[in-house]
């Protein structure tokens, strides 16, 4: 080797050291790093890696080529993945590659969405953007469909059980619903801009934390990151509908990282859309705004406090498929959460959080024909309702006897009041108020254990338990009357003593197959509206419910089965679930008050229903710039002593997504259909068959300078296809064909 | 000195009227007094007499003390000059919620006012053997609170409704008194009657509902009892159907407000 050649080596290894400085120099300017997780063995990468933080809450997940991004700023993350050993480890600039040994360990059957975007994540959902709303977003994931009272606040529902028989949480914290009609789905307050991830539990099976084994879906929200200024801007317009959205997110930080500040608001305002037919859907207006604040302060000893602040305020909500609208809809959402660092110690608390959250709703129909209605004819309706609720979540793990756990503890007590106010349009009639709900008090409090036993080197049985002391009363002398006068009886504090417990076994068949069962037993005290609500409205089948007291408890068994393959750029995932419900608490006519005008129901035991079907989900990447995605679900659903369907159970329904990005260039053609539904309700409510549709979304994106600068056109429904979903309340066909423009800055 | 002793006597008064009411938990109104004899006559009500139920509260007084009568009787008597008629009463009792009243109830079948006028002829036979005599003028309003049905013989009963008196929204015991017109003297409950009820909300529109409710059984003394849950607050109506000795009368309405609370 000549000196000129050693010379231009070392040159060379200098220029690459310099680079390679540079690049990290700019990652680590960028706040941005990739770190690659790796098999320990075969140095394969391992997609689908979950990356929690030190609380156990995911952060992030790996792409098909092992590959995860994340600000590093000292702090500890645990790795989690398929087939391998849980790693812990304490980020720095220089960790770039994480090696996973193999063994036996499946995290959990939950589904992670991870909510911001990720593009090369060969899990992720790609519809996900700022402008979409929350609820497009849910009504894509696959064993979820969303139950529609018009262009807002739709209801998610997941494999056909929704409302009391889910859970619907925002970071952890219970939040109810304060319209006793069901307008104001918590969903709603928390925006796609907002959104960090979605922790769905279809089976129920976490009942150590979800505390019910109800399915659930956790609506984590962004937390404060340790980037010194980052800003994202967006805005749309959307034809025919003239929804104007704007929105905007930062995070600001000190120089250590250890005070951070995030911030995003969001508004949006749209007129009546158009159905598929050109005609105007009257009533689907509305006007939103949402502002989330947070604050994390890191202590040196890693413990870290944050304060996170959830503002809401809807006005001139339609909903065509309702006697009325919302005016005013206003959320207040708070929660003060303490995350302590790791410790070897044998009794140790993860997080300590507490929270309060107070809902006001207000609607009327003073825009309204009340005239000439069929319901409640001839008088303005404004109602009003309200809840507030206080909460604490406590989490932590133990180890007795060599053996380890998670524990949880869960409290809060909810306040829920709502009143109809009755204005004839005749003058001489007097004024009519009812109270749906007065001051009706939720307590409850729970503790579950979370244990996991490897019974080899390939199977992993998870058991979980929970126990809960939950107890309904109402404090109105008035209203407590009124169910003293309905049943005969005596009123006093309705308590109950709730187990749940669910078993959940893993077997890692090989590097790519895995399959899992769980079996899960709950049991349901009746909610505030099914013990203690009166007078209230149902859309579904046009009866007004009174509530029941003296409900049992209603009972189910739900059983899961999973199969799993993935590799590096494909993957499906089968999951079939059976559930089974005693006691089902359900309405049953009140014929002795019930006319032509007026029909009353009272909820009751009615005996037992079954719900089964399934999820399929397959996901291809044809080349680096081509994937294809389907996902199909179906749920069937049974009153077994009624002998018939339940009802708004969704009919066998799929999505079909194919993505093609070049560069900064990217196009996904969305393919969503449902096939007809006859299977409908007709003793129970007043169900009628929907016909099958298919309709056709194209999104072109494109990058300008780097990413920083995004437009998107999204044209949804191009066929205009004229249709409605099976879960619309009233048949209120979906929008026809529409246009939205959106442009992102992002600093 | 003069505002000491009017202080004096304010403060005495207050306490007067302390005394008075401490061990009572009437609320009661004064109606009307009359002093015959230096006998001093008080009538006390719930609230101001009106057509229907009205529970009357009765204090004696001689030079300013209260007395307790060897016997104290009344009349409630309506005088519409070319004829007088009486109403279902019964005699003052010592009132068992407080024992310086005596009490008793009485129906009014009519207000008083240019028919004519209602006043309660009263007798007061002192410890003493002494017998005072006199009259109360009282005034009575009208109410929804009475009404009344003709027999196909004629014969009138009178259907008061008894509670709630204040109808609130909730369950609320629900009682009606049936009474029947002998002779213009005599008004006899009935007490063998079966009343067939029927609660209705008219929302307007040609629409409404009825609500949970029990119908009414006798419990003697002319009283039938049951239970009425309003669902709502607002203007409600009350059928009655009346079947007496096997003869169902004409169907009465009540017509009422209900409170929110």
């Amino acid at each position: 080797m000549t000196n000129r050649k050693v010379y231009n080596l070392v040159n060379m290894k200098n220029f690459l050291s310099l680079v390679i400085i540079i690049l990290v120099t700019v990652s680590n300017v960028l706040g941005q790093q990739q770190i690659q997780i790796v098999d320990a063995e075969s140095q394969s990468p391992i997609p689908g890696a979950h990356i929690l933080d030190s609380t156990g809450e995911a952060i992030s997940v790996t792409d098909k080529d092992g590959i995860f991004k994340i600000k590093t700023n000292h702090q500890q993350i645990i790795i989690t993945a398929v087939g391998y050993e849980n790693r812990s480890i304490t980020l720095d600039s220089s960790v770039h590659l994480i090696a996973l040994r193999p063994a036996v360990f499946h995290q959990t059957t939950e589904l992670l969405v991870v909510g911001n975007e990720d593009r090369d994540n060969v899990r992720s959902y790609q519809n996900q953007k700022p402008l979409q709303s929350m609820d497009r977003f849910l009504e894509n994931i696959d064993g979820i469909s969303m139950t529609k009272r018009g262009a807002f606040g739709w209801e998610p529902v997941i494999r056909g059980q929704s409302d009391q028989r889910m859970n619907l949480v925002i970071d952890g914290m219970q939040v109810f619903k304060a319209c006793v009609d069901k307008m104001d789905p918590i969903t709603s307050y928390v925006e796609m801009n907002n959104l960090s991830r979605l922790k769905i539990d279809k089976s129920g099976a976490g009942v150590a934390e979800n505390g019910t084994g109800n399915s659930t879906v956790n609506l984590i929200t962004q937390k404060a990151g340790s980037e010194r200024l980052t800003m994202d801007l967006s805005s749309g317009l959307r034809l025919p509908d003239n929804l104007r959205t704007i929105q905007m997110s930062g995070n600001v930080s000190d120089k250590r990282g250890r005070n951070g500040v995030r911030f995003s608001g969001s508004y949006k305002k749209a007129d009546d859309f158009e159905a598929g037919n050109n005609q105007t859907v009257e009533n689907t207006q509305y006007e939103k705004l949402n502002l989330n604040l947070n604050y994390r302060h890191t202590f040196a000893s890693n413990h870290s406090v944050e304060l996170n602040y959830i503002t809401d305020k809807a006005y001139d909500v339609g909903y065509p498929a309702l006697l009325m609208d919302a005016t005013k809809a206003l959320a207040d959402i708070g929660q003060l959460k303490f995350n302590f660092a790791p410790n070897s110690q044998k009794f140790r608390f993860k997080s300590v959080m507490l929270y309060a959250n107070a809902i006001r709703h207000t609607m009327d129909d003073y825009e309204r024909d009340v005239a000439n209605r069929t319901v409640m004819r001839g008088m303005y309706m404004p109602m009003y309702g309200t809840t507030t609720t206080f909460g604490t979540k406590l989490a932590g793990s133990a180890t007795v006897q060599s053996h380890s756990f998670d524990w949880f503890l869960d409290g809060f007590t909810s306040e829920a009041y709502g009143d109809m106010l009755m204005q004839s349009l005749d003058s001489s009639i007097e004024d009519m108020m009812i109270y749906n709900l007065d001051e009706v008090r939720t307590n409850n409090v729970g503790i579950g254990f979370r244990h996991r036993f490897n019974l080899s080197d390939s199977i992993l049985l998870k058991i979980e338990e929970n126990l809960r002391y939950k107890s309904l009363n109402t404090l109105s002398g008035t209203h407590q009357s009124f169910f003293e006068g309905l049943y005969d009886r005596e009123l006093s504090a309705r308590q109950r003593i709730l187990p749940s417990v669910s078993g959940n076994l893993l077997w890692m068949i090989d590097d790519r197959w895995s399959a899992g069962t769980s079996l899960v037993y709950s049991e349901r005290m009746g909610n505030h509206m099914e013990l203690f609500g009166h007078y209230i409205y149902n859309y579904t089948d046009g009866y007004f419910y009174d509530g029941n007291p003296w409900l049992k408890t209603e009972r189910s068994i739900n059983t899961d089965l999973n199969i799993t393959r993935e590799s590096g750029n494909q993957s499906f995932s089968l999951s079939l679930f059976y559930k089974q419900y005693f006691n089902y608490i359900d309405g049953i006519m009140s014929e002795d008050l019930s006319n032509n005008d007026f029909r009353f129901k009272r909820y009751a035991n009615v005996g037992d229903a079954v719900l089964m079907g399934g999820e399929f989900r397959g996901i291809h990447s044809l080349s680096r710039s081509l994937r294809l995605e389907n996902r199909f679900s179906y749920t069937y659903a049974q009153n077994q002593t009624l002998d018939e369907p339940l009802p708004l159970i969704p009919p066998l329904r799929g999505f079909s997504t194919l993505h093609f990005h070049s560069g900064t260039f990217r196009v996904m053609t969305d393919f969503e259909w449902a096939a007809r539904q006859e299977r409908i309700a007709q003793i129970s409510s007043n169900e009628d068959a929907t016909d099958a549709y298919a309709i056709v979304n194209v999104t072109v994106e494109k990058g300008w300078a780097g990413d920083s600068l995004e437009t998107v056109l999204q044209v949804n429904n191009i066929t205009n296809e004229f249709y409605h979903t099976h879960t619309s309340i009233g048949n209120i066909y979906e929008a026809g064909r529409s246009m939205m423009l959106s442009v992102r800055v992002k600093i | 000195m003069g505002r000491i002793m009017a202080m004096a006597a304010l403060v005495l008064a207050v306490a007067s009227c302390n005394t008075n009411n401490s061990n009572s938990e009437l609320d009661l109104i004064p109606v009307n007094s009359v002093t015959v004899q230096e006998y001093t006559v008080s009538l006390f009500a719930e609230k101001e007499p009106e057509t229907g139920f009205n529970m009357l509260y009765w204090q004696i007084e001689k030079d300013g003390d209260r007395i307790e009568p060897q016997q104290f009787s009344i009349r409630p008597m309506m005088d519409m000059g070319e004829m007088m008629h009486s109403t279902p009463y019964t005699e003052p009792q010592t009132a068992e919620e407080d024992d310086r009243y005596l009490k008793n109830m009485v129906v009014f079948i009519m207000p008083g006012g240019a028919m004519g006028s209602w006043s309660v002829p009263f007798e007061i036979r002192t410890q003493d053997d002494e017998l005072i005599t006199g009259e109360l003028p009282v005034n009575v309003n009208s109410s929804w609170k009475l009404t009344s049905v003709r027999s196909e013989s004629d014969k009138i009963y009178f259907i008061t409704w008894y509670s709630p008196q204040n109808p609130v929204s909730g369950n609320n015991e629900l009682a009606f008194m049936v009474h029947t017109r002998e002779t213009m003297m005599s008004f006899p409950p009935v007490s063998d009657a079966e009343l067939l009820v029927y609660p209705y909300m008219d929302m307007g529109g040609g629409s409404g509902h009825s609500t949970d409710f029990t119908n009414p059984v006798a419990t003697g003394n002319g009283m039938y009892e049951g239970d009425i849950n309003y669902s709502m607050s607002g203007v409600w109506t009350t059928s009655v159907e009346l079947t007496v000795n096997g003869e169902t009368l004409p169907e009465v309405v009540f017509e009422y407000s209900v409170q929110a609370k």
